[in-house]
């Protein structure tokens, strides 16, 4: 366990404070409980877990504010966390203090959907929010690999997205509103207190300044988000490229002859392998560089020709193509994209699959040559790994296998990780495009922001001047 | 048979949470250590001997139900309630020894209580699973016994003087919910063989009858339909008398030894019956049977075999839909819904099978429960052991039950049923809706039908 406790130990009193406000049953203090908060999904707090000094388990925005004012008042650091999916070290103590757990704040309270929007609290579970509005034939589009495990209040402070941004964007561009809790202690709501409007240009867009700012600027309890109908059906097309420049064509090709697809994916060669060894009646072709699965969606004559269309386009550059409007078809052939980020920890027996450098993103022109080097990068390390990812906007997921007893393996792979993040940046690209940067990415913020750093530390400084929420993340004052 | 170990299967977690929203203790409690994420660590902490042996770990693995639902939703099939029946076995063996395996687990002595709780607990488990469960005769005798308890006007003079008031709420319920027991005369052997029912037509199957021990004698009716169920499905049944309990208890509560033992005696009683398949009417039972191979590994020659045997496991339902052909239904009119058994819909992946079944029942509407993914907490001998979480994610189960509005309950497996008995007990609503096995609900269709039309 990492100690970092550059303070002085909790005082009782103030465990005895926070049993006033939450109860004695939602304030967990037992060593078994502070080791079960040390973690998050990411490798970094794998090999270096931190505990906090105590945690407590939220129920509403009362609780939450009274907290936050008592944190202040003594100084004590808070770190907000949501369901832990996070593989940034973000939702995790950084030296001691107070972990507030959220997940129970999960209240759907108001499914608007005349105007297209509904109410929540942070707790809410992705896929539970979609389950709920499915009736109402609405849905809330941002969709990460994580949709039936992560709250939507962390991908509101990770601006969290998935497969589907290339057609219907990320989170941020789903938020109409929130209240927060800043740092004080004191409670704001944003995007208009009363407001259920739409749209709304009234004043600094404070909401969006606390979207991404990852729980260091102040605690989300209530999320206004926007909706949209969900698509009637969709039509997949996978195809099979010789060459990783013959994939990254046929993508220009599609955007160049006026389709949107809802989703592309790519899959290198290993993730192919791997799919093929979880799944081997799926039947991958693995003769070939690169995988790409588009989807199209929209009603189903309008898919059905988009396919017929998608197909011709990328005929040119594939050397196998198969494709499907038929909804039990196009799940089968989604399977390849479903399973690969867990397949690829097939890729070594006992092994286990890494995340770390996992979530770069350059621009599209830039993709064959990148791909190339991240397995330059593996093999120079003897490093097994899959990559795929969201090629549509150049996000590639690199998923290194390694075997956790293997100490070798496990220095080379924090070596390789640090080699693709200098990558990324070397492709003008940046180190994290959906899943955002606690920890592990805080070392690349002022190569990626030069002087915009000092502003983004002027403004944690203004809310937060004790530095009390979710310090040590993101490179800000520490 | 798995492919890795419980100890290697432990370090293949990522962490991702995906196992989050199936996992019924969280849900209540949303502490993190409630979680399989937390488990798996805690487990592997203790393991490793990085956290020592005290009352404080043991309680925490102890809240686990061990329903799997974790595991049918990881992507990397991380084997928790394994994990964490190891780390329990370790935790067991390190309070009776003091030192103990090669592994480095410490007993922290700050904490004495550990130690005198572990041995009276012990001693009184012993006895349970060696001379009652696992052996059919006591097991019977305790049957007569419960018999005359409830036949002899003392079940009546027992709760008339209140004596049960002395024993815990909980057990003080579930005397109150327990199923008739039928009397000794109606609970001889089953048949060594039971035709199909109707023989003009072509048979679907030779299979064998999976008993189980408790079922025998508390349910003893059910497995009657069971029998019943599979004749008039079109199934020509062999029930080996040869057969013994499961293990499935003797398993999760750390006596591995003896389930061995009792493996091996049913895959020899089963190798003799020659059928193609093996069924049972308990998910518990037969997510015990399917995974006999687990116990095998290290032994060649019961390793084949137990692999042939549990290749032939099916869930009644299951074969049923699979297989067979039932013969004409009959609805009264009632709604129906159902609680999935956690070993059947996550270790024996039969999904959804007693529902399909129970949809085919004419002038009856089947309603989905809602969050039945979330075991009920009977989970075995759970709901005894954790009464307070147990009713916990009982209550909050009536509350999905009551929404449906639905007259008839329907279960797939004996710890359930007796669970769901127990919730609808405690909402006083005993006379609105019924519990029921499925095989018993399809039985009674079947019959109603038949009466409607006399051949």
């Amino acid at each position: 366990m990492t100690e970092t406790m550059a303070r002085p130990p909790l005082d009782k009193k103030i465990i005895s404070k926070l049993e006033e406000i939450f109860g004695e049953e939602r304030v967990l203090t037992r060593n078994t409980d502070m080791i079960t908060y040390s973690y998050d999904a990411s490798f970094e707090t794998q090999l270096n877990p931190r505990k906090p000094e105590v945690a407590v388990i939220a129920l509403s925005t009362e609780e939450v504010s009274q907290c936050v004012k008592l944190a202040n008042e003594h100084n004590v650091p808070i770190y907000p966390r949501g369901a832990a999916t996070g593989q940034t070290g973000g939702a995790v103590s950084t030296k001691g203090g107070i972990v507030i757990d959220l997940s129970k704040m999960n209240r759907i309270l108001d499914i608007d959907h005349r105007n297209m929007q509904v109410i929540i609290e942070p707790g809410v579970v992705q896929n539970d929010l979609n389950e709920a509005l499915k009736p109402y034939g609405l849905r809330f589009p941002p969709d990460p690999g994580s949709a039936n495990m992560c709250t939507v209040g962390g991908m509101v402070s990770n601006n969290s997205s998935g497969l589907r941004a290339v057609k219907y964007g990320v989170t941020r561009h789903y938020v109409l509103g929130m209240e927060v809790v800043l740092p004080t202690g004191d409670i704001i709501v944003t995007g208009g207190a009363k407001s259920k409007a739409l749209k709304s240009v009234s004043g600094y867009d404070l909401a969006h300044l606390m979207i991404g700012s990852e729980g260091t600027l102040g605690i989300v309890t209530r999320l206004r988000l926007k909706l949209l109908p969900l698509p009637v059906t969709r039509g997949i097309i996978l195809c099979s490229f010789k060459q990783l420049e013959d994939a990254g064509a046929a993508v220009n090709a599609v955007f160049s002859s006026g389709l949107q697809p809802s989703a592309i994916e790519i899959m290198d060669f290993n993730c192919t392998k791997a799919v093929n060894m979880m799944k081997p009646e799926l039947n991958l072709p693995v003769d070939n560089e690169a995988i790409l699965v588009f989807e199209v969606d929209g009603a189903k004559e309008e898919v059905t020709s988009q396919v017929a269309r998608l197909k011709k386009v990328v005929e040119t550059y594939a050397s196998y193509i198969k494709f499907s409007d038929e909804p039990e078809e196009c799940e089968k052939l989604w399977q390849a994209r479903k399973l690969v980020g867990a397949a690829v920890g097939l890729l070594k027996p006992g092994g286990f699959r890494v995340y770390g450098g996992e979530d770069i993103c350059v621009p599209i022109s830039r993709l064959p040559e990148t791909l190339r080097e991240i397995h330059n990068i593996a093999d120079r390390y003897g490093i097994v790994c899959g990559i795929y990812g969201h090629v549509g906007d150049g996000n590639l997921h690199t998923g290194p296998v390694v075997n956790s007893n293997n100490e070798v393996e496990m220095e080379n792979v924090q070596k390789m990780i640090d080699d693709i993040h200098d990558l990324a940046i070397k492709m003008e690209g940046t180190t994290t495009a959906e899943h955002g940067v606690g920890i592990v990415r805080a070392k690349y913020m002022d190569v990626e922001h030069g002087p915009a750093m000092d502003i983004m530390r002027a403004i944690k400084r203004t809310l937060d001047p004790n530095n009390i929420l979710n310090p040590g993340k993101m490179a800000l004052p520490n | 048979m798995k492919v890795l170990t419980p100890e290697e299967s432990m370090y293949t977690c990522v962490r991702c949470g995906a196992c989050r929203g199936v996992c019924p203790t969280l849900n209540i409690t949303g502490r993190e250590a409630d979680g399989p994420r937390g488990r798996v660590l805690l487990a592997r902490s203790v393991l490793e001997g990085e956290i020592p042996v005290n009352q404080e770990i043991k309680e925490q693995l102890d809240r686990c139900l061990l329903c799997s639902a974790c595991v049918d939703a990881c992507p990397m099939d991380v084997q928790v309630p394994d994990i964490v029946m190891v780390a329990k076995e370790q935790i067991a063996a390190a309070t009776e020894m003091n030192s103990f395996h090669e592994r480095s687990v410490k007993i922290d002595t700050s904490q004495n209580d550990i130690k005198r709780t572990a041995k009276p607990v012990r001693n009184v488990k012993d006895f349970f699973f060696d001379k009652v469960l696992g052996d059919q005769k006591n097991l019977n005798k305790v049957g007569n016994l419960l018999w005359m308890y409830q036949k002899s006007g003392l079940q009546k003079v027992t709760r008339a003087v209140g004596i049960m008031k002395f024993f815990p709420e909980q057990m003080q319920q579930m005397e109150r919910i327990m199923p008739e027991i039928l009397p000794p005369s109606k609970r001889k052997h089953h048949p060594e063989f039971t035709p199909r029912a109707n023989d003009t037509k072509e048979t679907r199957g030779r299979v064998a009858f999976f008993q189980g021990c408790i079922m025998d004698v508390m349910f003893r009716e059910t497995n009657d339909n069971s029998i019943k169920l599979l004749s008039k499905a079109g199934f020509d049944v062999v029930t080996p008398q040869t057969q013994v309990c499961c293990g499935a208890l003797h398993h999760h509560s750390g006596k591995t030894d003896k389930a061995i033992e009792l493996a091996k005696a049913n895959i020899a009683a089963f190798e003799n019956a020659n059928v193609d398949y093996i069924i049972t009417n308990a998910g518990g039972c037969g997510a015990a049977l399917v995974e006999y191979e687990e116990f095998f590994r290290d032994n060649p020659s019961w390793l084949a075999r137990a692999k042939k045997f549990s290749e032939k496991i099916r869930d009644i339902s299951e074969i049923v839909v699979e297989k067979g052909e039932l013969p004409e239904l009959a609805g009264r009119g009632e709604r129906v819904t159902y609680q999935p058994s956690c070993h059947l819909q996550y270790v024996m992946k039969v999904k959804d099978a007693p529902a399909k079944l129970v949809k085919k029942v004419p002038n009856a509407e089947y309603v989905d429960l809602p969050e039945k993914k979330y075991c009920c907490g009977s989970a075995g001998i759970y709901n005894m052991l954790q009464p307070e979480l147990a009713n916990e994610i009982l209550d909050k189960k009536m509350e999905k039950v009551k929404e449906t509005d639905s007259a008839v309950l329907i279960t797939a497996n004996p710890g359930c049923f007796l669970q769901m008995k127990l919730g609808v007990h405690r909402e006083g609503m005993d006379s609105v809706i019924e519990t029921k096995h499925v095989v018993d609900y399809l039985v009674e269709s079947i019959e109603r039908a038949e009466a409607k039309t006399p051949s």
